[in-house]
């Protein structure tokens, strides 16, 4: 139920939102536009040629006023522009198609990162001190302590090329990735790998408001009514234990969209991690704008998301 | 107080079932006889096309995919001869094509062609698409500059309008497009005439001895579009798939069409029925993946899978590295599907020779200059080079001059006297012009980062070290373009350079990198020798045997003027699966996608 109080602070978070949105998106507008060299420059193109096309595309002008210009296409036309490496091309449709890719990544690796950060933290609680608890926390320092792009790349190692190998070209991780959303072999090695980072942290935090949590008295209460374990567990000691987890899904989600950056250009994934990459060494202003544009709405987005969604798991928080 | 085992187990079974599901296994097509029943060529490129236009495009995979869809008036067969494409022959005074003074060229059209969207094609699409690349001024408008009336219509184009947002981009080809569908005498060139829908007659304002090859050039400024497709959509038409029934698309008198396109990530074309050209093609399909050049090790696994059918395609031949060269040789099952193939591509050295504010002590004609020059090119040994860095395997020593083995006015094996490696005489140089050391002080090397750059950059320090004894420090440009553009304006004293040829004539090499005959010039030296450029102007309105003498002239010029030093010569490596035949290289280009065919495997 969204309360009067809570409409004005998403309306108070939406300002900030617009507002960090309009200073992201003129810094990097603005760096990138003092990166020497440019998408157009060639052995054929440049002199009088290159200064038609910088002239074209509008980039001899002062930058504001390119800002300007490109702000008026997103209020005016919802267009963010063109692309410069591939001449003229709107290129609107191709980071939403992009944006796509990554949120399909991403919603798979957060998932993985809940289910099995979760599972693992339970199991590690209700097993205190035994092999299922030591393998399993085991498992999670290991998962924040390796980085994802380590991880990405033992899994291709290990998958696509030693399994390769070993099974003479019989079972094998696919690469590369095919289409636009891949298949669901291709998805999940990338998926595994950026949510892995994260399930670590989660598996540990939930191991410990579990702990916390199955000690109480309530839950004595409710075992001494002969509730079986599984209920006690997931109906009475889960919910409240997830109240600590939730507050970590903001940094989540945020590392789950940053680190999609690196998964997304280690296997080829054609989502806006890779663009973001490639449109800065391609000196494709607008895309790189675009895309950091994007991310930060998103950001910013997802934070407002995990702060609604505290008010739906502890009911003590109001705004 | 647990969890029941079978929890646990089951947790674990879901990430097993996970894995598993990344699974996958490789298969085969397979066919009762000869061709394989699937003719869907795949393979990788690892550069997004900037634009398929003719009249714009830049990059060789632009032009590698494009000479698919598009034709020209001739083309350059595997062996690089020029043979009759849309015309019927190629023009000579001997067939009476060209006229004793060598400058109308009179060309007759094959009258069977049709646009692979049904459109006729006759004469006036010759005239369109060649006014159009001389209006739209892109990278190789200098092609067409010796026609009568080239200049005025480019000055009638005018240059494009400096953009508010996407529609001011498209208003400066719409204003065109609106011109040419109005037959504007401003945007026609007056030495391009149709005297009969299946004649072009072509005038030029001065002989021209290179044209007909430049005009030749696959994919760009001389290759025939359709007038009603580029006008759906003057900005974008390229980009467009080709739909039955619908007007628009990527449209060429070519055996492929483009059936689906998805910007930076993969393109499909597939074969023109009844296409009127020959050979007909076998491959119904050809699938493009775009991807990341990072990608090239996976990609050679998936090749290995089967994935693919060949890498190296689309300008990306030298995308293969030595150890991924070395897994295939040292894997039995596909060393012999490794094809290498000589590029005609030359690297070598540029001194800064005429640019004043940029100065250093090579700059200028004095002895000194010429002397120290002369010292750090014979300092290099780059048979040792080709060894040391590319292994004998990605390059070879270039020994023959700056045009490649197997190309026109290439000079024969070790008749450079550049090449000649001589330590002695290199040091005793340095030693005539620059006793104290003074002068060789603080050299820098420049160049742009990646690929075999940094480990030639590293062996030529090390010779200049070694055999000069002088120091020189690299710097590197992370950023290939800023590097293209502070070496085309002279910035550097001492810099990497190189050269792709377009078509094979020496004009290529000799205009466009010392001359300043056409615009814009790459003379990155800043080389200016009257001499020179009066021998230039000259064969370049020769016909080619009458020209050739004159042009190893011009490079004797450069020689002796130790304009450069010779590096090496790219050469191409392909991973092709032996099932595919009619697929490779020359010098130039990937051969067509109508010439391969898929066999059962």
């Amino acid at each position: 139920m969204l309360t009067r109080g809570t409409l004005i602070y998403i309306g108070q978070r939406l300002v900030l939102i617009l507002f960090t949105v309009l200073m992201v998106s003129f810094g990097v507008f603005y760096v990138v536009h003092l990166l020497p060299g440019n998408a157009f420059v060639s052995d054929r193109v440049h002199g009088q040629a290159l200064q038609l096309l910088l002239h074209e595309y509008g980039l001899d002008l002062p930058i504001p006023v390119q800002y300007w210009n490109w702000i008026k296409g997103i209020f005016l036309h919802g267009s963010l522009g063109v692309s410069l490496y591939i001449r003229g091309l709107p290129i609107t449709p191709l980071v939403l198609r992009e944006l796509s890719v990554s949120a399909m990544l991403g919603g798979t690796a957060l998932i993985i990162t809940i289910g099995l950060g979760v599972t693992f933290g339970v199991l590690a609680a209700v097993r205190q001190n035994s092999w299922v608890d030591y393998l399993l926390t085991s498992i999670a320092v290991v998962g924040y302590s390796v980085p994802s792009f380590v991880i990405a790349s033992l899994g291709i190692l290990i998958f696509g090329q030693w399994l390769n190998n070993l099974t003479n070209g019989g079972i094998y991780y696919p690469e590369p990735w095919t289409g636009t959303y891949g298949t669901l072999a291709e998805l999940s090695l990338p998926a595994i790998a950026l949510g892995f980072y994260t399930s670590g942290q989660i598996t540990r935090i939930t191991r410990a408001a579990m702990l916390d949590v199955i000690q109480q008295d309530y839950i004595r209460t409710a075992r001494a009514k002969g509730l079986v374990d599984r209920v006690v567990i997931l109906r009475h000691a889960l919910r409240n234990a997830l109240v600590p987890v939730t507050s970590i899904l903001g940094p989540t989600v945020i590392g789950i969209i940053t680190g999609s950056v690196v998964i997304e250009n280690i296997f080829g994934i054609p989502g806006l991690g890779k663009e973001f990459v490639e449109s800065i060494f391609q000196h494709d202003y607008n895309v790189t704008v675009g895309v950091f544009t994007i991310y930060a709405v998103l950001i910013g987005f997802a934070n407002l998301g995990v702060d609604l969604v505290y008010t739906v798991v502890d009911p003590r928080i109001r705004y | 107080m647990s969890l029941r085992p079978t929890k646990l187990t089951l947790s674990v079974g879901t990430i097993a079932v996970l894995l598993l599901a990344a699974c996958g296994n490789g298969s085969g097509t397979t066919s009762s006889s000869g061709l394989a029943a699937s003719q869907v060529l795949k393979f990788p490129v690892y550069q997004s096309a900037g634009t398929f236009d003719p009249g714009e495009a830049d990059a060789e995979v632009d032009t590698e995919i494009s000479q698919n869809v598009f034709d020209n008036l001739w083309r350059f067969d595997d062996k690089l001869n020029l043979v009759p494409d849309l015309a019927t022959e190629v023009p000579s005074q001997s067939n009476g094509g060209i006229s004793s003074d060598g400058l109308t060229f009179t060309v007759h059209l094959k009258p069977n062609v049709k646009f692979n969207n049904g459109d006729s094609f006759s004469s006036k699409d010759v005239l369109y698409s060649w006014n159009r690349s001389a209006a739209l001024q892109g990278p190789y408008v200098s092609n067409l500059s010796a026609i009568a009336g080239f200049a005025a219509v480019q000055k009638a184009a005018g240059s494009p309008p400096s953009s508010k947002n996407s529609a001011g981009v498209t208003s400066f080809r719409q204003t065109l497009e609106n011109k040419l569908a109005a037959n504007d005498p401003s945007l026609q060139m007056s030495g391009l005439t149709a005297p009969d829908a299946n004649t072009v007659k072509i005038t030029l304002a001065n002989a021209c001895g290179w044209c007909l090859t430049a005009w030749s050039l696959q994919g760009s400024t001389g290759s025939i579009v359709d007038q009603k497709a580029v006008q759906t959509d003057p900005e974008n038409w390229w980009s467009k798939v080709v739909t039955p029934g619908q007007a628009g698309g990527m449209v060429g008198t070519g055996p492929f069409y483009m059936s689906a396109y998805t910007a930076k990530q993969s393109l499909t074309f597939k074969r023109v029925n009844n296409w009127w050209g020959s050979p007909k093609p076998t491959l119904t399909e050809v699938d493009i993946a775009i991807h990341d050049p990072s990608a090239i090790a996976g990609d050679v696994t998936a090749w290995e899978q089967g994935s693919y059918d060949l890498i190296g395609y689309g300008g990306n031949s030298s995308n293969l590295t030595y150890p991924l060269i070395q897994g295939i040789k040292g894997n039995s099952r596909f060393a012999s599907q490794l094809i290498t193939q000589p590029k005609g591509r030359t690297t070598w050295v540029s001194f800064n020779v005429g640019w004043p504010q940029t100065g250093g002590p090579f700059q200028g004609s004095s002895a000194t200059a010429l002397g120290l020059r002369k010292a750090f090119a014979l300092a290099v040994d780059n048979t040792a080079l080709a060894s040391t860095v590319c292994h004998n395997v990605q390059c070879a020593p270039a020994t023959g001059g700056l045009i490649t083995k197997g190309l026109i006015g290439y000079l024969g094996d070790g008749a450079d006297p550049l090449a000649k490696f001589d330590a002695t005489q290199a040091k005793s140089l340095l030693k005539q012009y620059d006793p104290t050391g003074k002068l060789t002080a603080n050299l820098k090397y420049s160049y742009n980062a990646g690929g075999l750059n940094d480990p030639v950059a590293a062996f030529l320090q090390n010779e200049w070290q070694t055999n000069l004894g002088v120091s020189v420090a690299l710097d590197p440009s992370s950023d290939a373009s800023q590097f293209i553009s502070n070496r085309l304006s002279g910035k550097y004293v001492m810099a990497r350079d190189g050269w792709q040829f377009d078509y094979n004539h020496p004009q290529d090499w000799f205009d466009n990198l010392w001359g300043y005959l056409v615009t814009p010039a790459a003379n990155t030296s800043g080389f200016n020798d009257p001499t020179y450029n009066s021998i230039l102007k000259q064969a370049d309105q020769l016909p080619i045997d009458q020209a050739l003498a004159q042009y190893k002239q011009l490079a004797k010029i450069l020689a002796d003027n130790v304009v450069y030093i010779p590096l090496y010569y790219s050469v191409a490596n392909f991973a092709i699966r032996s099932y595919l035949t009619g697929a490779g290289s020359n010098t130039q280009a990937d051969y067509y996608w109508n010439e391969i065919s898929i066999q059962q495997h």
